[in-house]
């Protein structure tokens, strides 16, 4: 058996100290394998986005460990670590993130760009391709819808040969049926082989997950499989 | 009426057998409601001594084809035309199940209200399966009944696990209240602010 993409080993995470400490995550451990896409669900406050950044190393770990594709980031130089974020890990930020003063193409490039790569533009436009907005290539952010923009910021996430992708709120504030469309993108990705983890507050976007783990205060309190088949579903109601 | 509406309805599109109407009927909905023949025939004869429905034909094997009557096309019409009254709230075995536990001694309500939010999610992820399993057909327009019937499912769910978090986020509430008074959140968090957020 491979190593899984993403391992999160009791990880704890304490922002501030003193009286002011907030343990925003309480001995986690979670486990993604490739072609698997785990939701994370939990009222505001619950330690979701921490999550999800200590997993892209946005952040660090106070205790416990984040494995990515079996390396311990926590080993990595600031430099390793920074290529991890360029080529391992892909992340859709809950504020899109796009650069406004970049073309779609543009921004799609640009952590190829950064790693040194060549042929950038033919990589970025086939990520657009992917997820459907070729054609918005040259627009800058200002001239595109949200639902366009969230595209162009998946895109970003998933170019190049990323194995990870970490989607907080991507769906936020999209009308359903855009992200349903968002949605659709990240499960052909994850079933394509990737390994995804999705924050939402929305159930019926944390149905298109494999597993549904539900946080709590900075711990994980339960967690569900797809383990229904659709035979059983006149049991089901 | 669900039944008998339905089986007029499909009868006004043309006569058929008991069998016929049992397969359409299922179809038509996605499988999701089996009927049982005797159910079918059942119907059938009531619908027939209320002159919605008359025997068109006896084949020889003793099967019998029905047609609609004018008085059934005004039924369907009739159906078609007005809402499905809600006046009468099912009896839930979750609402009630729910409404005993907060008030009954020694009932870990958090926990069940976890329990049951991963139950509801396990159908939700089965349900979207479903629909997936469904967009990824070829001809996905002859689907549309089932689709319907799919995602009207998926509503239901997701309604359950949104009630399943107001539950929990009172709760919450009405702990932090009767407890604020004599010791603080043991993390210094502010549980009141985490309980209510969604
Ligand atoms: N940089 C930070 N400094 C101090 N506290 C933080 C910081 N980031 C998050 N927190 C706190 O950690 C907890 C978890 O936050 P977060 O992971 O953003 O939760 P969620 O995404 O589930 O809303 C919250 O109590 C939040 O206020
Ligand atoms: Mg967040």
């Amino acid at each position: 058996m491979t190593a899984p993409v993403l391992e999160l080993d009791d990880v704890t995470r304490i922002h501030g100290s003193g009286a002011t400490a907030v343990h925003a995550l309480r001995g986690v451990s979670l486990t993604v394998a490739a072609g698997e896409l785990v939701a994370v669900m939990g009222p505001s406050g619950s330690g979701k986005s921490t999550l999800l950044n200590v997993a892209g190393g946005l952040d660090t770990v106070s205790a416990g460990a984040v494995r990515v594709e079996g390396t311990d980031l926590a080993s990595l130089s600031r430099a390793a670590l920074a290529a991890v974020r360029r080529r391992s890990a892909g992340y859709v930020f809950q504020d899109l993130n796009l650069i406004p003063t970049l073309t779609a193409v543009e921004n799609v490039a640009l952590p190829l760009e950064l790693d040194g790569r060549r042929r950038v533009r033919s990589y970025a436009l086939a990520a657009l391709e992917e997820v459907g907005v070729a054609d918005l290539a040259d627009r800058y952010p200002d001239e595109m819808s949200g639902g366009q923009q969230q595209r162009v910021a998946i895109a970003r996430a998933l170019v190049g040969e990323r194995r990870l992708v970490l989607a907080d709120e991507p769906t936020g504030a999209l009308d359903s049926e855009t992200g349903e469309a968002v949605l659709a993108l990240l499960r052909r990705r994850v079933d394509q082989g990737c390994a995804g983890v999705l924050v939402t507050h929305e159930s019926r976007h944390a149905a298109w997950a494999d597993r549904v783990v539900y946080l709590r205060d900075g711990c994980i309190v339960d967690s569900t499989a797809y383990d229904v088949s659709p035979g059983s579903l006149e049991t089901v109601r | 009426m669900a039944i008998r509406h339905g089986l007029l309805a499909l009868l006004d599109e043309g006569p058929a057998y008991g069998y016929q109407l049992k397969a359409a009927f299922e179809e038509r909905t996605g499988g999701t409601w089996p009927l049982n023949i005797g159910q079918v025939y059942t119907t059938l004869a009531r619908a027939e001594r209320d002159g919605l429905v008359a025997q068109l034909d006896v084949a020889a094997d003793g099967r019998v084809v029905y047609e609609i009557t004018d008085a059934g096309r005004h039924e369907v019409a009739r159906w078609f035309a007005s809402p499905v009254r809600r006046d009468a709230p099912a009896r839930d075995e979750l609402t009630i199940k729910l409404a005993v536990a907060v008030t009954a001694p020694g009932v870990d309500v958090k926990a069940l209200v976890q329990t049951q939010r991963s139950e509801t999610m396990r159908t939700l992820q089965a349900l979207t399966r479903l629909k997936i399993d469904a967009a990824d057909r070829p001809d996905p327009e002859s689907d549309t009944a089932w689709h319907l019937v799919l995602e009207r499912l998926i509503f239901d769910a997701e309604a359950e696990a949104r009630w399943l978090d107001h539950v929990e986020a009172r709760l919450l509430r009405a702990a932090a209240s009767t407890t604020s008074d004599r010791t603080p959140a043991p993390d210094g968090t502010d549980r009141a602010n985490q309980g209510s957020a969604r």
